[in-house]
């Protein structure tokens, strides 16, 4: 649960209303990475993502003095971010779509363990790239939702503020999404969770 | 896994995951996955997606590929007194071609033709971005982003 809002970031936004340059700078990195993202989560990989990103950012900060510090910055920085992106996609002025997958990292995983079994590493970035492969097929109401709870790690109310939608109805199109996204890999490469390296043991 | 099979709406199963069930919607899962082996896998494969999901990083662009900064308040007030001195500009470029034309100065019949094209060129331009600006604030999609 990560509805209060942390006290760094407070602080953070304080300072930047005070005038601060390098907390300007450092929230402007933060939000900016944070936005391109989802951007790109949201859009499949389309090469619009850096300009939708910068636009959000600069709303972002063009607002920032009526935004309320007591709450979450993610949410409403997400929420500027799938304006933007469905505000393009209505004009039809998205471009080019990649795959989610070739935007990935390259070997440097969140969760990887340097000691790790190396072909180990390399199953589990196989099958990232499979999910976020499945990921890009999704619709966009579904792959939203999933990325805001799976992979920004916000709360369904913080889900339901972003997407404007009832907090009841986040759970149950949550779980369509997922399973949607389930069938998807296990029509393309087979079952998920016989080979997910973390699930190995329970084969 | 049907509604007929289960007592519960399987959405539930991933606010369980999530940790966002009540306790007696979790304490009802709970006590469904110790007699239900399937919504035990489904739970498992729910878990396993979404590790795998969490644990992916993306690509970010280097800061030097940002072109543009998040605007100060010198930046905007600069901008802002610019407009401000060009509409003082256009107000007083229009007002002396019109005071020049309706002279009797054959004299400057020909010039005050060039300055009032030129002024309607402006206004013309200003206009369409004022149609535009209005178009979009009408439908501003940011319009309820304030908090």
């Amino acid at each position: 649960m990560r509805e209060e809002v942390s006290e760094s970031d407070r602080l953070l936004l304080a300072q930047v209303r005070d005038g601060d340059p390098q907390a300007r700078e450092a929230l402007a990195r933060r939000v900016g990475d944070s936005a391109y993202v989802f951007a790109l989560q949201l859009t499949g990989g389309s090469q619009s993502s850096r300009d939708i990103a910068q636009d959000s950012v600069l709303r972002f900060f063009e607002h920032l003095s009526s935004f309320d510090s007591e709450r979450p910055l993610e949410p409403w920085l997400y929420q500027i971010v799938r304006n933007r992106v469905r505000d393009l996609s209505r004009r039809d002025r998205l471009r080019r779509h990649e795959s989610l997958d070739l935007w990935l990292e390259q070997g440097r995983s969140v969760d990887a363990d340097p000691t790790a079994d190396p072909a180990a590493d390399a199953e589990r970035d196989e099958l990232r790239r499979r999910v976020w492969r499945a990921m890009s097929q999704l619709t966009v109401t579904h792959r939203e939702i999933i990325v805001l709870r799976d992979y920004h790690d916000l709360t369904y109310r913080e889900i339901a503020d972003t997407l404007a939608i009832p907090q009841g109805t986040v759970m149950s199109r949550l779980h369509s999404a997922r399973r949607c996204l389930r069938e998807i890999i296990v029509a393309d490469d087979g079952n998920l969770s016989s080979r997910a390296p973390a699930r190995r043991g329970d084969q | 896994m049907t509604g007929t099979q289960h007592e519960f709406d399987e959405a539930l199963l991933s606010g369980y995951i999530d940790g966002e069930l009540t306790q007696g919607d979790r304490q009802r899962v709970r006590l469904h996955l110790e007699n239900c082996a399937e919504c035990r896998q489904a739970v498992e494969g729910l878990r396993s997606l979404r590790e795998v999901t969490m644990g992916t990083e993306f690509r970010v662009p280097e800061d030097t590929q940002w072109d543009e900064a998040p605007r100060g308040f010198l930046s905007r007030l600069l901008t802002n007194v610019g407009w401000l001195l060009a509409i003082a500009w256009f107000v007083g470029l229009g007002a002396y071609v019109v005071w020049q034309t309706t002279t009797d100065s054959e004299s400057f019949r020909f010039e005050g033709l060039i300055g009032f094209a030129l002024l309607l060129a402006f206004v013309l331009i200003i206009l369409s971005a004022l149609v535009d600006r209005l178009k979009i604030r009408k439908n501003d999609p940011y319009r309820k982003v304030r908090k």
